[in-house]
C-alpha cells in the first residue's frame, strides 16, 4: 500500500472513478451509437437489395450528387475564406477587429433557417435583387447557387475559427524572420505559415466538409425541394421519411453517417499517423 | 557597413515610441542599445531591419536611403528575442531556408548550400544537430541556430533583439562571451538590444543608453558608467546611492547637512546627487556621526549598509578592505564622498 499511498491520495476511489466511466459510456451508448445502429437497422430491414435499390434510385443519386457539388464549391470557398480571415484577425490590428470576429462567428449564433431567409429576401422572386435577377434571367433562390450560398454562410466559421486561435498563438515572427531572410511574401506563406497551420487547416476543413454535407435548415429554405434537381441528403431523407418510405429514407440517412464516420476515422488516423509532428506544430 | 539613423520618430497611437532619433552605428563595430522596456530600443532595431516604418525621419545603410527598401533588400541579419525559428523545419533546414529562397538565378547549386550550412552549423558549434527540430534543443542551442540563420545569407549588418534574455544566466554568460569572440573574428557591423547593464558593458564596443524614446548617451562602457551624462543614465547603470540635495555657493548639501559635496559654482536650486557604492570611503569611528546597519559579505565584495542622519548609504569595498577595518552591525563610522555627480532641477 505504501507505494500506492500517493497516487490514491489524489485520485478519486475506485467505485467513483468506476462510475463516472459507465455514465458516460451509457450516455454514448444511448445518444450515439443506438442511434446509430437504428440507422442502418432500419435502412438494412428489407434486405440489402431493397436498401441498395433505394440509393441508385434516380433523385437519390441526383440529392448525392447535388450534394456533393454544394460541398465541392463550398468547402474551398471557405478554405480560402477562412485562412484569409484569420490572417487578418491574428497578424494585423486594426480598428473594427472585434466586430469582424463576431461576425466570423455569427453564423453559429444564428438559425439556420433564419440564414436560408435571408437569402430568400435578398435574393428571392419579392426580394431586394429578385427583380435585377429576373430581368437577367439569373436564379438564385430554387436553385443550386442558393443552396451554395446558403451552405457557404453557414460553415463559414468553421475553418476561421479553427485557425485563429493557432495563429495568434504563433505570431508572426516567423514570418517576419522568414521575410529578412528574403523570402517573398507568396515564399512566406507557403514555406512558412502553412506549413504550421496545416493541421489546424485539416480539422477545420473536415468540420466544414461534414457540415456542408449534413446542413438541413438553411438550405431547406432556399432549395424548394425540387426533386431531382435542388434536393441534397438531408433534404431527401426528409421527404422520403414523410412520405412514410422509411428503407429508402434510413438508406440514405446511412449514407450520411457513413460520411461522418469516414470523417471521424479520417481524423483520428490523421492524429495517429502525425500525433508528434502535431504536438510539435502547437508548442514552440 | 555603417548605418546612419537621422530624426526617426515612430508613435503606437497616442505612444512615442521614438522621438527624433540620431546615431551613427560605425563599420563593423559591435553597438548595444540598452535601456528599460519601453525605452524604443526595440522599434529602433525593428525599423533598421525593415520590420516596421518610422513616421518621419531616414535611414541610410552605407550612405543609401533604405527606408523604401523591402527587409528582403536590406542585406541584414535579425535574430529575434525568442529566436522564432521555423519549428516545421529542421535545424539544417532553418540555417538552409535564406539560401533557398533566393531567386533561381541567384540561388547556389544544393551541394554548395549543404557545403555552406554545414559550415555555419560548424560554426556555431552545432554540427551534429542538423537533423533535429527546434522543439528538441535547449535555450543555448536555439539561439546559436538563428544566428546561423541570420548569418547564411551573408548580411551586411546583424541585428540582434535581446540575444540572451530568454536564457539562463549560466549560458547567457558563456553565450555573450562567444557571440562577442565570434564578432571579433568575422567582424560584421552588429547592433544589439538589452535591458541588462552588465550585457551591455561587457560586450559591446559603444553602448547607446536610450529612455522614452530618445537617445539619453552614447559612448563607450567606460565613458558611459565613469561619465554618466544625466540622471537617468547615472540611475541606470550601476548601483548608485540617490540623495535629494540643496545646491548653494559650489557645495550641495545633503539631508540637513551630515555630508556635503563641492561642486561646480553654477549649480544653484535644489538637485540630485548620485554617488557610487564604491566611491564611499568608511571608517569606523567611537563617536562618528554613521550606524553600520547591514553587512553583505559575497565573493570578493563587501557592502556596508549604513545609517547616517536619516539617509540610508550603501558603500561597496573588496573584501580584504573590509576584514581590515574589523566593523560589525552596530557600530559607529564616519562617511566619506570621494567622488560624486549632482544634477539640479
Amino acid at each position: 500500500m505504501p507505494a500506492n499511498a500517493t497516487a490514491s491520495a489524489l485520485s478519486d476511489p475506485a467505485w467513483m472513478r468506476r462510475l463516472l466511466i459507465a455514465t458516460a459510456l451509457v450516455f454514448l451508448a444511448l445518444f450515439l451509437l443506438l442511434p446509430l445502429v437504428a440507422v442502418f437497422a432500419e435502412a438494412l430491414r428489407r434486405g440489402v437489395s431493397a436498401y441498395w435499390a433505394a440509393l441508385v434510385e434516380e433523385d437519390a443519386l441526383a440529392a448525392i450528387k447535388l450534394t456533393l457539388i454544394v460541398a465541392a464549391i463550398a468547402v474551398p470557398a471557405n478554405l480560402v475564406f477562412g485562412m484569409a480571415a484569420s490572417w487578418c484577425v491574428a497578424k494585423f490590428d486594426f480598428r473594427g477587429k472585434n466586430l469582424l470576429i463576431t461576425l466570423i462567428d455569427l453564423p453559429f449564433s444564428v438559425s439556420p433557417v433564419i440564414s436560408g431567409l435571408i437569402y430568400v429576401l435578398l435574393f428571392g422572386l419579392n426580394g431586394l435583387m429578385g427583380p435585377y435577377l429576373k430581368s437577367h434571367g439569373i436564379q438564385i433562390i430554387f436553385a443550386v447557387p442558393g443552396l451554395v450560398l446558403a451552405t457557404i454562410f453557414v460553415t463559414f466559421p468553421f475553418v476561421a475559427r479553427e485557425l485563429i486561435p493557432l495563429m495568434q498563438e504563433q505570431g508572426s515572427e516567423e514570418e517576419e524572420a522568414a521575410l529578412v531572410l528574403g523570402a517573398s511574401g507568396w515564399q512566406t506563406f507557403w514555406r512558412v505559415t502553412l506549413p504550421n497551420i496545416k493541421w489546424g487547416l485539416l480539422y477545420g476543413v473536415l468540420l466544414c466538409n461534414a457540415r456542408a454535407m449534413g446542413e438541413f435548415g438553411a438550405v431547406s429554405v432556399v432549395s424548394g425541394h425540387v426533386r431531382g434537381y435542388t434536393n441534397t441528403m438531408p433534404l431527401h431523407v426528409e421527404i422520403l421519411y414523410n412520405e412514410y418510405n422509411f428503407v429508402a429514407a434510413f438508406a440514405v440517412a446511412s449514407v450520411l453517417a457513413m460520411l461522418a464516420l469516414v470523417t471521424l476515422v479520417a481524423k483520428t488516423a490523421l492524429e495517429w499517423r502525425f500525433g508528434a509532428e502535431l504536438a510539435a506544430s502547437r508548442h514552440k | 557597413m555603417a548605418i546612419q539613423v537621422s530624426g526617426i520618430t515612430k508613435q503606437f497611437g497616442t505612444y512615442r515610441a521614438l522621438d527624433s532619433v540620431d546615431l551613427e552605428v560605425r563599420s563593423g563595430e559591435l553597438l548595444a542599445l540598452l535601456g528599460p522596456s519601453g525605452s524604443g530600443k526595440t522599434t529602433l532595431l525593428r525599423i533598421m531591419a525593415g520590420l516596421e516604418s518610422p513616421d518621419a525621419g531616414s535611414l541610410q545603410l552605407n550612405g543609401e536611403e533604405a527606408l523604401g527598401l523591402k527587409p528582403r533588400d536590406r542585406q541584414v541579419g535579425f535574430v529575434f528575442q525568442h529566436y522564432a525559428l521555423f519549428r516545421h523545419m529542421t535545424v539544417f533546414d532553418n540555417v538552409a531556408f535564406g539560401l533557398k529562397v533566393r531567386p533561381r538565378a541567384q540561388r547556389l547549386p544544393s551541394a554548395e548550400i549543404k557545403r555552406r550550412v554545414m559550415e555555419l552549423l560548424e560554426l556555431v558549434q552545432l554540427g551534429h544537430f542538423a537533423e533535429r527540430y527546434p522543439a528538441q534543443l535547449s535555450g543555448g542551442q536555439r539561439q546559436r541556430v538563428a544566428l546561423a540563420r541570420a548569418l547564411a545569407i551573408e548580411p551586411k549588418v546583424l541585428l540582434l533583439d535581446e540575444p540572451f534574455g530568454a536564457l539562463d544566466a549560466k549560458v547567457r554568460k558563456e553565450l555573450r562571451r562567444w557571440l562577442r569572440k565570434l564578432h571579433d573574428e568575422i567582424h560584421i557591423t552588429s547592433v544589439f538590444v538589452t535591458h541588462d547593464q552588465e550585457e551591455a558593458l561587457e560586450l559591446a564596443d559603444r553602448v547607446v543608453v536610450m529612455s522614452q524614446g530618445r537617445i539619453e548617451q552614447i559612448g563607450s562602457p567606460a565613458e558611459v558608467y565613469d561619465h554618466p551624462s544625466s540622471a537617468f543614465v547615472y540611475e541606470f547603470l550601476g548601483q548608485v546611492n540617490r540623495f535629494d540635495c540643496t545646491v548653494e555657493g559650489g557645495v550641495a548639501r545633503i539631508g540637513n547637512g551630515a555630508l556635503s559635496i563641492t561642486t561646480d559654482e553654477t549649480l544653484r536650486g535644489s538637485g540630485i546627487a548620485y554617488v557610487r557604492p564604491h566611491d564611499l570611503g568608511v571608517a569606523p569611528a567611537a563617536a562618528g556621526p554613521g550606524r553600520v546597519s547591514g553587512i553583505h559579505v559575497v565573493g570578493p565584495d563587501a557592502r556596508v549598509e549604513i545609517e547616517l542622519d536619516g539617509l540610508s548609504l550603501e558603500a561597496e569595498m573588496d573584501r580584504e578592505r573590509f576584514t581590515s577595518l574589523g566593523m560589525v552591525v552596530g557600530d559607529r563610522c564616519t562617511v566619506q564622498i570621494d567622488r560624486a555627480r549632482v544634477f539640479t532641477r
